[in-house]
């Protein structure tokens, strides 16, 4: 079972190849996100998995694995007999094995230990920085690379009717939080949470000078984005963007990946790719996304070897290689990222491989309200968007939002 | 010992009470457990927690902003759709020549699944590319931020289901006004009755429980809306079209707080209850009263 991203359609392509180099047939099952998350939950509650390899979100891996969820998969990994010798395993991202695969059960954290319970993937990434080349050059423009750069170049690049000057997340979504809002607030020095779970003071920072700094900034740009930005998600943005209605955009480098396909982009070879803006003395880095995928602990016994010996398959670097290619979704193996054939026909790859390396797994991620705290701060940030409420209320409201939740978890006293 | 009779009755009626027991009662009672207890995505969660999830529902201001949602488009979508709905009726019951063509292609939206009308129509009202907004600015009217403006959303999501929706209550009062007894309506022409009249003081009346009937049944189907407001809204912008059903919805399954969650539904299923408990007992006694 995997998400509905694209890996669904590159593992369709190969599930022949597969059935040929292994015997191993492949049933894919590929429901929306909103579907797969209760349906993951479902299944690996259940006494057994119909399932026996399942692609989950990076967001959720603390919350599977304290819950013991997935097999702990070591004892296939150093077993010569069940891994192919060319599987290499050192060439996974750290970043994206850290944020997916190992875990502590003792103290319940992500990127400690050896343990390994997932394997990054199917696609892994974060977010870089888009612009139009021809755009910026003939404005004698350069990419920006502060936050005060980006908003000149919107404001210089936008042409009512034609071009909007910079795009976002403007919808109630997902990503309004964790990709518009979040880098900004990120790259200009914003702490999400200060102190910990273990000592029961997690506090969330929404009502820093940072927060609102970063959605007022969002507020301040609508007049050089899209006219309609506040019901922007991911394929508004991709689709107007690969039509060349938008100067410049940070997004998802593997959402926004489409934008380098001639067959659907007009502007597949006037698009550059660089980190993301950051305020001065601040460092580029974004959220980090991507997924894992392991196999369920309540999984039937007797297919375990065979989902292992699946798993390494659409694991390996030729299907990372692939899905690549084909469908533009970033890797999580660093060989990817760096193949000088790829690189000729998708040259931002490096650039994401930095992004990816260098992302930061978002501090929320290790509570069971993950998405209920996201959904709230979306709400709210959508709503002083689209004029409802100022910056200020919009984050206080989400702080207050978020100190219930936290105490609610017991992580907030 | 067990009569014939009786061992019939039960063999004929076991698979039903066995299907019945299987995929309602058993559910209904799990969910009713559920709603006591702190049940999560932690592996430590599950506890019985007594009251304290309706307790938590009635202190929480989105399950009110929910409620009121409802009612507002419960409310909006089942007296436009009567309106039309019987309105419809009574010109489509004239006879008009090739009006059958019509009838047909009239029903054709209830045909479609809710979801199904939640996508078309977030298609047909995007905001860039729609054709809604396209034939808007051919009239030379500005684009309206039909999904993404909280003024509009409601509207938005009280006109899809109104689409959809109105042919149901056009087909139950048609129904109803194709069988009404022609001598009574023939009397009263003898009378001398105008066409306001006859309308105002015979076919309302006698089309009364139809409307009442059509109306009880949108108002609840409207009241657990949530395929349209998936596809059309998934709730926002700003919660403004975030109805109880998706509010439960959300945190079931987005949030993973499975307890609340049935609290919330149970709370759903109470009021609806009641209401058409109470809107049923005063269609009968309108209708005894008529009487």
């Amino acid at each position: 079972m995997t998400g509905s991203e694209n890996d669904h359609r590159a593992l369709g392509d190969k599930v022949a190849q597969l059935k040929t180099e292994t015997g191993i047939d492949l049933t894919i099952s590929a429901p929306a996100l909103n579907a797969l998350i209760p349906k993951t939950g479902q299944e690996l509650a259940a006494s057994q998995s119909a399932f026996e390899l399942v692609n989950y979100l990076g967001f959720l891996t603390t919350g599977y694995l304290s819950n013991g969820s997935f097999e702990q998969l070591n004892k296939y990994k150093d077993d010569p007999a069940e891994t192919p010798p060319d599987w290499d395993f050192s060439d996974f991202a750290t970043a994206n094995l850290n944020n997916v695969g190992i875990f502590d059960p003792t103290t319940k954290t992500l990127g400690k230990g050896t343990n390994l319970y997932g394997i990054p993937g199917l696609h892994s990434g974060s977010v870089v920085y888009f612009y139009r080349k021809d755009l910026f050059d003939a404005a004698g423009l350069q990419p920006a690379k502060t936050w005060d750069d980006f908003k000149a170049a919107a404001k210089a690049l936008n042409k009512p009717g034609q071009v909007a000057g910079c795009s976002f997340i403007g919808a109630n979504d997902f990503s309004l939080a964790t990709v518009s809002w979040y880098t900004t607030f990120l790259t200009t020095g914003g702490v999400l949470l200060t102190g910990s779970p273990a000592t029961k003071d997690f506090k969330p920072n929404l009502n820093s000078p940072e927060a609102v700094g970063a959605l007022q900034m969002l507020i301040d740009l609508l007049p050089y984005a899209p006219t309609n930005v506040t019901s922007y998600g991911f394929p508004e943005n991709v689709d107007a963007f690969s039509s060349g209605k938008i100067a410049q955009m940070v997004f998802w480098s593997t959402i926004a990946g489409p934008v380098y396909n001639p067959a659907t982009s007009k502007v597949a070879t006037m698009t550059g790719v660089t980190p993301v803006p950051a305020a001065p003395g601040q460092t580029s880095q974004a959220i980090l996304g991507g997924w894992g995928v392991g196999i369920p602990a309540n999984a039937d016994p007797t297919k375990k070897a065979a989902a292992w010996r699946a798993l390494t398959w659409m694991t390996s670097k030729s299907f990372n290689n692939y899905e690549e290619l084909q469908y533009q979704i970033d890797p999580s193996r660093n060989s990817t990222y760096n193949d000088p054939t790829l690189i000729a026909k998708l040259p931002y790859l490096p650039i994401s491989g930095a992004a990816n390396a260098g992302a930061h797994t978002i501090e929320t991620s290790i509570l069971a309200d993950f998405f209920g705290m996201n959904a709230s701060m979306n709400v709210e940030f959508n709503k002083a968007l689209i004029g409802a409420q100022d910056a200020k209320t919009a984050c206080a409201n989400v702080q207050t939002l978020w100190e219930a939740s936290l105490r609610k978890a017991g992580v907030l006293v | 010992m067990v009569s014939r009779n009786t061992r019939d009755v039960l063999l004929l009626l076991g698979p039903c009470l066995i299907y019945l027991f299987a995929f309602s009662v058993f559910p209904l009672l799990y969910s009713l457990r559920l709603s006591f207890t702190d049940l999560g995505i932690a592996k430590d969660s599950g506890h019985w927690v007594g009251f304290d999830n309706y307790v938590a529902v009635f202190n929480d201001p989105f399950f009110w902003n929910a409620a009121r949602t409802t009612a507002v488009m419960v409310g909006s979508a089942v007296v436009l759709q009567v309106v039309l709905g019987v309105g419809l009726a009574l010109f489509f019951n004239q006879r008009l020549r090739g009006s059958w063509l019509v009838r047909g292609a009239l029903i054709l939206p209830m045909l479609l699944t809710p979801i199904v009308v939640g996508v078309m129509w977030r298609a047909m009202l995007n905001p860039d590319w729609g054709i809604v907004n396209w034939a808007i600015g051919r009239l030379g009217l500005p684009p309206i931020n039909w999904l993404g403006s909280t003024d509009w959303a409601i509207r938005t999501l009280v006109i899809a289901d109104t689409w959809q929706w109105t042919p149901f209550v056009f087909l139950v009062v048609y129904a109803r006004l194709q069988a009404l007894p022609e001598h009574v309506f023939e009397a009263v022409q003898v009378d001398g009755a105008g066409r306001w009249a006859t309308f105002r003081y015979i076919t309302l009346p006698l089309l009364a429980p139809a409307i009442a009937f059509a109306a009880i049944f949108r108002a609840i189907d409207a009241f657990r809306s949530f395929d349209l407001v998936y596809g059309l809204t998934y709730g926002g912008p700003a919660r403004t079209t975030t109805t109880l059903s998706f509010l439960t919805y959300q945190t079931g399954f987005d949030f993973q707080q499975y307890g609340y969650s049935a609290a919330i539904a149970y709370v759903m299923v109470v009021v609806l209850i009641v209401l058409s408990t109470v809107t049923l007992r005063f269609v009968r006694l309108r209708g005894q009263e008529g009487a």
